[in-house]
């Protein structure tokens, strides 16, 4: 199975990338821009995906609350998210509604500031903060990520912070903040754009042309804040106790791996297969399935690349069972990835299972539509997604073994566990 | 500010274009055949990916249990990839996933589901796998204890997650104790605690039976391949699913209730506000469908465009009927920040009474209309989509060509058939509204809303 891809770069810089597909009468516009919580600077922390909200505001000629309501009226689906590397913005429509949807992500890129306010951002400011109130502070576990990401970077790299940001630099955004912001990121040439479905090729590019091709060029962005490069190993263990409001003991591992996209970053994505994903898995089958020491077990390699990537580990203590036997048999599963590869029967699991969920995943233009956007901005290299499943099948077990040697080891992990807060109502 | 200048000779940008021509859209064909054993087979053939979903629909859901035994139904169709025929738990694992395939059991409160999506080129062994885990499952006794046992430490664990919480507890004030769905679908771990391998076997034998089972198998696969593949697997299991008696469905109280459940030190309020709701056989279904959504089941409801982008007390809010063979739900649900509960739920009871009072302006009505009609087609694009659609034709018993005339009875809906479902089925007199959050901020200025003094709960749901 191939995915067509057609690529073009408008004079103003925006890479555009097309895929037909006519099965369904739906098409998917999905925009990355390049930048993310990365490229903020001190102080203003979760700004990114603050900013996020208010392209979701309106702009010069859509007002407010409109931009969704648009897309909802015509039966479609859209939404946008922020990340440490990127902020994507995404709708898919009836196949007769493309122009809209070009015509809605054209106006924000090209005229969002003239419709910006101060009521506006008070709003979503206070919507971002109960974002972050539900999903971090009011949720067992959740702030792990953040408490990973301060330990497993050092303060000067930009990925030392979370993508939510802190309530403290959340409060202090302001209006010329988003204009700064908009005006050094949101241009064309930071930006791609892709089109997934049943469309016309001549049609849509000549839309495409007739809604962005006059956007201006942006000047090119500033080079990422702090100190991007770093070694590929911490230095030492790091370790974190919390005390927090959860049922269950849970313990975190992690550590620094090769960037996203690099060849080294395969290995490390098989082997957190290998731990983790399904009941065939090493963690599942010893931690959960026959000791029964632990709740659940996850692994996973974040697709990340600015100077290094990370692998993190977990493992919820079943009840009764103490938090240091979950955390040694978790490290004996890793240890065990070092102490010889794994067999050929293993690995076929892993690439099948990655096989299968690539072409599943798929079947929807949104995801695809994604995945071009992805490959383009990250890699510059949108046929990424016909190729990228050759770079998982060319790894071997040796790989794999070497890259649990090289990396994941003691001086190059964080640990870190949440233990049950004594209740504080004596009943 | 200095606004980014727009081109004068851009006017074209001022107003929203118009759409293009309409393409035309029809699911593919549905196929349903009868086996000899009654087990009922629909296919549908999607050629477009080389992958298949088969899913089957067994008579099995949480309503079959009795309460003494709550929780195993849950617990029988999770066990059943612990062990069938030859193969152990492990020998499952490996061999569905060295086929690549994701082998799930679940259940809701109407059926269980047991299925597979793969690659095509994997479906024949795949669907040996399958077939093996519905008629033969082993129920090893260690693995009844290892399930029981994470059960039980999931019910623990959601007592700690507000979200979880307080659906948890909007079931239990919304519904009669003797209603099954008071209780958490999969048990409440007094029940749970109890089950022993003899209740999954008793249940396992009643329930899982071809009789009123189907099957649905859905992608790259034609309907005779789909035909053949199920004969040959499941055409010589036998036996009907015991007759089970009516599911009871009242509400806990005839009045409004105000619920705390207590959570000291609590940023934001979870809150759900509800009542017994309404069955998906219901004549009203698309009205009540058109009329949740501008309540509350879009981005551009009232509820979300109030809650969160007028007033930002919440990060999002919905609304929803939860429909099943008998009356599930109905829940509007969100959090807000501590110190905004009270006129968080002060502006959802004025939503409620507003959609009771007057009719939905046209352009809602349109909106809501077109967005029910217009997103259907978003909704197949995958074999697990399809097959979910399939699922809703088998559960309820809608006709077969229920999905052909969706879009035009969606757009039949008239404003006033919105009100008259609004007045039916909201009804503000009999709401529990059910707060999980910091009592010692919250219950005074909760007491002025006119629901009566609250009545304070800790997080094990016993009054104080």
């Amino acid at each position: 199975m191939r995915i067509p891809i057609e690529r073009f770069t408008l004079e103003n810089g925006l890479r555009v990338v097309f895929s037909e597909d006519h099965a369904l009468p739906v098409v998917a516009v999905n925009l990355w821009y390049n930048v993310g919580s990365r490229n903020e600077r001190p102080g203003r922390t979760g700004f990114a995906h603050l900013f996020e909200h208010m392209m979701f505001q309106g702009s010069q000629n859509v007002p407010n609350t409109e931009h969704i309501a648009h897309i909802e009226r015509v039966g479609g689906s859209m939404n946008g998210s922020t990340w440490l590397d990127r902020t994507n913005y995404f709708e898919t429509v009836p196949a007769h509604q493309l122009e809209l949807a070009l015509w809605l992500e054209s106006d924000r890129m090209g005229f969002l500031l003239p419709a910006m306010t101060q009521e506006k951002l008070d709003n979503q400011r206070s919507v971002v903060q109960n974002e972050r109130r539900q999903r971090v502070d009011n949720q067992p576990y959740g702030d792990w990520d953040e408490r990973i990401q301060a330990l497993v970077y050092p303060p000067e790299h930009p990925y030392h912070h979370s993508v939510i940001g802190s309530m403290e630099d959340l409060d202090a955004a302001t209006l010329e903040d988003v204009a700064e912001f908009f005006r050094t990121y949101y241009a064309p040439n930071n930006a791609v754009l892709s089109v997934v479905g049943d469309f016309k090729r001549e049609e849509a590019l000549a839309l495409v042309e007739r809604y962005f091709g006059s956007l201006p060029r942006g000047p090119e962005p500033p080079p990422l804040p702090g100190r991007p490069e770093l070694s590929l190993r911490i230095g030492r263990e790091v370790r974190e106790v919390v005390e927090a409001t959860v049922a269950l003991p849970r313990v975190y591992l992690a550590y620094r791996i090769p960037p996203y996209g690099s060849d080294e970053f395969y290995p490390a994505d098989i082997a957190a297969h290998l731990l983790a994903a399904g009941k065939a898995s090493r963690l599942y089958r010893s931690l959960v399935r026959e000791q029964r020491i632990a709740q659940d077990v996850v692994a996973y390699a974040f697709p990340i690349v600015t100077g290094a990537s990370m692998m993190v580990l977990w493992a919820t203590a079943a009840p009764g069972r103490l938090l240091e036997d979950v955390e040694r048999a978790l490290l004996a599963q890793v240890d065990a990835l070092s102490e010889a590869p794994p067999s050929e029967a293993e690995m076929q699991r892993a690439l099948t299972r990655i096989e299968s969920r690539e072409t599943i995943g798929m079947q929807q233009v949104g995801e695809r539509a994604d995945h071009l956007s992805l490959y383009t901005t990250l890699f510059d290299d949108p046929e990424r997604i016909n190729t990228e499943l050759d770079r998982y099948r060319a790894v071997t077990p040796e790989q794999v073994q070497r890259m649990a040697r090289e990396y994941l080891v003691e001086e190059n992990r964080v640990v870190l566990s949440y233990t049950p807060k004594q209740a504080e109502e004596a009943a | 500010m200095h606004a980014d200048a727009m081109r004068p000779e851009e006017a074209f940008r001022r107003t929203p274009p118009g759409p293009g021509a309409l393409r035309d859209f029809g699911l593919p064909p549905v196929e349903r055949r009868t086996l000899a054993n009654g087990l009922t087979l629909l296919s549908c053939t999607s050629r477009h990916f080389p992958v298949v979903t088969v899913s089957m629909l067994l008579e099995a859901g949480g309503v079959y249990e009795p309460a003494e035994k709550a929780g195993v139904a849950a617990l029988t169709a999770e066990l059943l990839e612990s062990g069938a025929g030859a193969r152990s738990a492990a020998d499952i694992a490996e061999d569905a996933e060295s086929l690549g395939v994701s082998l799930g059991s679940s259940i809701s409160w109407d059926v269980a589901y047991v299925g597979l999506t793969g690659l095509r080129s994997k479906l024949e062994p795949a669907s040996e796998i399958l077939a093996s885990v519905v008629r033969e499952p082993t129920f090893p006794l260690e693995e009844v204890e290892r399930l029981r046992a994470e059960r039980l430490a999931e019910i623990l664990q959601r007592r700690a997650d507000p979200r979880s919480l307080a659906s948890e507890m909007a079931s239990r004030f919304v519904f009669s104790p003797e209603t099954p769905f008071s209780r958490p679908l999969g048990g409440p771990s007094a029940t749970v605690a109890m089950l022993q391998r003899g209740d999954v076997e008793t249940f396992y034998r009643a329930r899982y039976r071809p009789g009123d089972t189907s099957v649905l198998v859905v992608g790259d696969i034609s309907a005779d391949e789909a035909a053949a593949l199920v004969e040959a697997r499941l055409g010589d299991w036998s036996g009907v699913p015991e007759p089970a008696g009516e599911v009871l469905v009242r509400p806990r109280s005839p009045e409004a209730q105000m619920i705390i459940i207590d959570r000291p030190g609590a940023v934001q309020s979870e809150l759900r506000i509800g009542h017994v709701g309404v069955e998906r056989a219901t004549p009203d279904y698309f009205s009540i469908v058109v009329m949740n959504t501008i309540l509350g089941g879009a981005f551009s409801s009232r509820l979300n465009l109030s809650l969160r982008e007028r007033h930002g007390y919440t990060y999002g809010v919905s609304s929803g009927f939860a429909m099943r063979r008998s009356p599930g739900s109905f829940l509007v649900s969100t959090a807000v920040q501590t110190e905004v509960t009270a006129p968080a739920v002060r502006e959802v009871l004025a939503t409620l009474a507003g959609m009771r009072d007057a009719e939905v302006t046209p352009a809602e009505l349109n909106d809501a209309r077109n967005y029910l009609a217009g997103i259907f087609p978003l909704r197949v694009q995958t074999t697990d989509g399809l097959a979910s659609r399939l699922a809703e034709l088998v559960i309820y018993g809608l006709p077969e060509d229920y999905f052909e005339h969706y879009r035009e009875r969606v757009l039949a809906v008239s404003a006033d058939e919105v009100l008259r479902a609004a007045q039916r089925y909201l009804r503000p007199a009999e709401l529990a509204v059910v707060v999980v959050g910091d009592a010692a901020k919250i219950a005074g200025p909760l007491a002025e809303l006119g629901l009566g003094e609250p009545r304070i709960y800790n997080q094990e749901g016993e009054e104080r």
